[in-house]
């Protein structure tokens, strides 16, 4: 349970696995920034992820708008498990689905 | 902020807001009881059903959202237990109000997570009980599911044909929610069970992730819920939040059920633009808005300091009055009156209504009267009566015993009172009112009454009284509140053992109150205790007798004349005065207090109301009112009666403050020969030769 980034040649991979909440927070935020502040894509992978709470989802919006705005491509990888889906859709977080750009 | 700061931030936070829910959910609880009582007496009220279920629905759902989840799983079954009954599947019984009481019991456990914790097994017991009887099924552990769950079956609420309405709720979580370890999303699990939601997060608010504190909460939601619940219910879920979010809630239409036009409408309110505030939220608590929690030592703080002030204001004012100069004498006048408003809003802001304290009661009352056999309604009159927290907090326990007492002793067995004539259920009474300085709670109930000569011969074989004293019925009375002084033949569970009355007696003297006792064989009793309002900060009058000063409190003092020698010589000896056609008995202070020193010619009689009447006090001098911060004299001095307290004075001087009621009932059992002493120095008189002279009054 926890984040993981990877550095690839021509993207940064971001994981998040199971739950992951406020106790990550700090941290996530200092992964987001260095992702998007080196300029290459950056995918997150919310496969293994069951829970995000307020604060997590908080900063994958904020880094989203900071890709867009620096012209780096961002996107939700991979198929998001539909319990953590509905889980987001209830809460009014509707646009992490419309962002998603793999499945 | 570094990990690690933010961490122990965050778990303070965690336990404030826990405190926080605890402080509001043990007022629910209050709430809860009292209802569930007043549903047992009428057992077909609707809106005390609902009442009960929004307070199991509330201390569920809140209680999950702030990490109780033994607590809330609890309550879920209870919750469901009150939704049968709503739903007219399930009837009010004495069965079902005896197990929710008792699983409240078990929820103040739970709330408080005492060491070693609610005691497992009862909790089970009491569930599978409520379960069996709601026909909820027999497993606990399936039912006992935490707030977050899903709307069920059982808990929507709408039976049909109910009218629904659709409301917008725009809601913005406090900064810090989060980091509290509060999650918010539970809430919308809670709404989804008043009915249907449509949810949209609004990111607006975020700032740029840079800039972004990753524990605070910047989302706010706008909400869409069909409901055929009002306002108070849906405000209801925000309770434990409320003090710290924007909440607006508004309705939209009313539709016939939760229909396409409910739909529509949430489609339609989500699609608009934010209140027509120019973007800002809109905030829609106006009840709490306007009241705050306080932790009672800040309170406590704070009349301290007052205290403090007041006491080096009366040192500027003693200065201002050595200093011949008008500036020094307006700018101490400016500080004496704001001192004084100081004063009276910090006492005021203590005042608190008794009606907690009274309502409590009714629980005791349910419950002995079950164990005794007994019916007993509990009526209360006066519980606005507003008196000092201190005072309430300490008067929980007098009560009880005096309630007890009635209870087991007062009340006779309903065999006997159909016998008697009397109606099959009996009564107590309890209410508070003011007087004067003073607050007076009675505990009355319709019993048997004091049996006064049994009273006096157990005070004979116990060596309180001679066999051949001579004493009233007050006096005689006063002696239930003697150490280990009992008449009951048997001990019960419930008194019996001559400590409770005790107990009462060392209370109410500890705050400086007394006790009338009033019986009649037969019809019942009343004893009435006599509080002050306040026990920090009072206005009262300066008297001089020779070198010392006293305080006497102002809210009892009627007036102040002269006492010459000639009044002296007209009343033979008797120390009494004419005030306008009114004999009025007096002490006088220096004799009273031994003070040596020789009698002005022309002396000053306060005449002071007390509750055994008109009294006069007579002294040297009156030197004029003052505020007087009240200071304990210690424990040395804990058994000095007539004496209240001390103050100190501008000049450093120290001043006793006298109780006018002690003193009054000092010189009155001096009169009577009760267990007690004279006046200091001087040989009890008489209660032949002193009853006229300070008019002993006996209750009946």
């Amino acid at each position: 349970m926890g984040i993981a980034f990877e550095t690839r040649e021509e993207m940064t991979m971001a994981s998040l696995d199971g739950l992951v909440d406020i106790s990550s927070a700090a941290e996530l935020k200092g992964q987001l920034l260095t992702a998007v502040d080196s300029g290459k894509p950056l995918r997150v992978s919310l496969e293994a992820a069951t829970y995000l709470d307020v604060t997590v989802v908080q900063l994958l919006w904020a880094a989203e708008k900071m890709a867009r705005a620096s012209g780096v491509a961002f996107g939700f990888d991979g198929t998001i498990p539909a319990p953590l889906l509905a889980q987001l859709a209830e809460a009014g977080f509707t646009w992490v689905q419309s962002s998603v750009v793999a499945g | 902020m570094s990990s690690r700061g933010s961490s122990v931030s965050n778990a303070k936070n965690a336990d404030q807001f826990k405190q926080s829910f605890r402080e509001e959910a043990r007022e629910i609880l209050v709430d809860l009881e009292a209802a569930l009582l007043e549903l047992n007496a009428d057992r077909s009220d609707a809106e005390l059903v609902g009442r009960v279920f929004r307070a199991l629905h509330t201390i569920k759902g809140s209680g999950s959202m702030f990490g109780f989840e033994a607590l809330a799983a609890f309550t879920h079954n209870l919750e469901n237990a009150f939704d049968e009954v709503r739903n007219g599947r399930l009837e009010v019984s004495a069965e079902l109000i005896d197990l929710t009481l008792a699983s409240l019991d078990q929820i103040r456990d739970l709330l408080e997570e005492r060491e070693g914790g609610a005691d497992a097994a009862a909790c089970d017991q009491l569930l599978r009980r409520v379960r069996a009887l709601a026909g909820l099924g027999p497993s606990p552990q399936a039912s006992a599911t935490p707030a977050g769950s899903q709307t069920s079956a059982a808990t929507l609420p709408q039976p049909g044909g109910e009218r629904v309405r659709s409301w917008t709720i725009r809601f913005a979580p406090g900064a810090e929610t989060l980091a509290t370890g509060a999650n918010p999303l539970l809430l919308f699990a809670e709404l989804r069970e008043l009915g249907g939601l449509a949810v949209k997060a609004s990111m607006e608010m975020l700032p740029p992730l840079r800039e972004l504190d990753p524990e605070r909460c910047y989302v706010a939601w706008e909400m869409v819920l069909a409901t055929a619940q009002g306002r108070d219910a849906i405000r209801d879920v925000f309770i434990f939040v409320e003090d710290s979010c924007e909440l607006a809630i508004e309705p939209i239409e009313e539709t016939d059920s939760l229909g396409p036009s409910a739909a529509d409408a949430t489609a339609l309110a989500l699609k608009e633009p934010r209140a027509a505030s120019g973007g800002r939220r809109t905030y829609d608590k106006p009840d709490t808005a306007a009241s705050l929690r306080v932790p009672a030592a800040k309170l406590d703080q704070f009349v301290d300091l007052v205290g403090e002030l007041v006491t080096v204001q009366a040192r500027l004012a003693e200065l201002a009055a050595r200093r011949d100069d008008a500036e020094v004498a307006a700018v101490s006048e400016e500080i004496e009156r704001l001192t004084s408003s100081l004063r009276e809003n910090s006492m005021n802001i203590r005042m608190l209504p008794i009606r907690a304290t009274f309502e409590k009661f009714r629980r005791l009352v349910h419950d002995l009267a079950r164990d005794l056999g007994k019916e007993v309604e509990l009526t209360v009159d006066g519980a606005d009566t507003e008196l000092d927290k201190t005072v309430i907090d300490q008067l929980g326990d007098p009560l009880m015993h005096l309630i007890r007492n009635s209870m087991d002793h007062g009340i006779e067995p309903r065999a006997q009172r159909l016998a008697c004539g009397k109606r099959a259920i009996a009564k107590i009474h309890l209410s508070a009112r003011h007087s004067g300085a003073s607050v007076l709670i009675a505990v009355s109930d319709d019993g048997g009454g004091i049996d006064a000569e049994a009273v006096r011969q157990r005070g004979i074989e116990k060596g309180l009284l001679s066999p051949d004293a001579q004493i009233g019925e007050a006096e005689t009375f006063a002696l239930i509140f003697q150490p280990g002084f009992s008449t009951a033949k048997q001990i019960t569970d419930v008194s019996g053992r001559g400590v409770g009355m005790d107990v009462v007696r060392q209370r109410v003297e500890s705050l400086r109150g007394s006790i009338e006792v009033a019986s009649k064989p037969g019809a019942g009793t009343s004893i009435t205790l006599r509080l002050p309002l306040t026990l920090a900060i009072i206005d009262g009058l300066l008297v001089a007798v020779g070198e010392a000063c006293f305080v006497l409190p102002l809210a009892t003092t009627l007036e102040c004349i002269e006492l010459s020698a000639e009044d002296i010589a007209q009343a033979n000896g008797k120390h009494v005065a004419h005030v306008r056609g009114e004999i009025v008995p007096y002490i006088r202070l220096r004799e009273h207090f031994g003070i040596t020193g020789r009698r002005p010619g022309l002396e000053q009689i306060m005449v002071v109301e007390t509750g055994e009447g008109r009294f006069g006090f007579v002294v040297d001098q009156v030197l004029g009112d003052c505020q007087t911060v009240i200071k304990s004299l210690g424990r040395i001095y804990r058994h000095v009666q007539a004496v209240s307290g001390a103050t100190i004075l501008g000049d450093g001087r120290v001043a006793l403050i006298l109780d006018p009621e002690r003193l009054v009932q000092d010189a009155i059992k001096a009169a009577g020969r009760i267990p007690g002493s004279g006046p200091r120095g001087h040989p009890a008189p008489s209660a032949e030769d002193l009853r006229p002279r300070y008019g002993v009054r006996a209750k009946a």
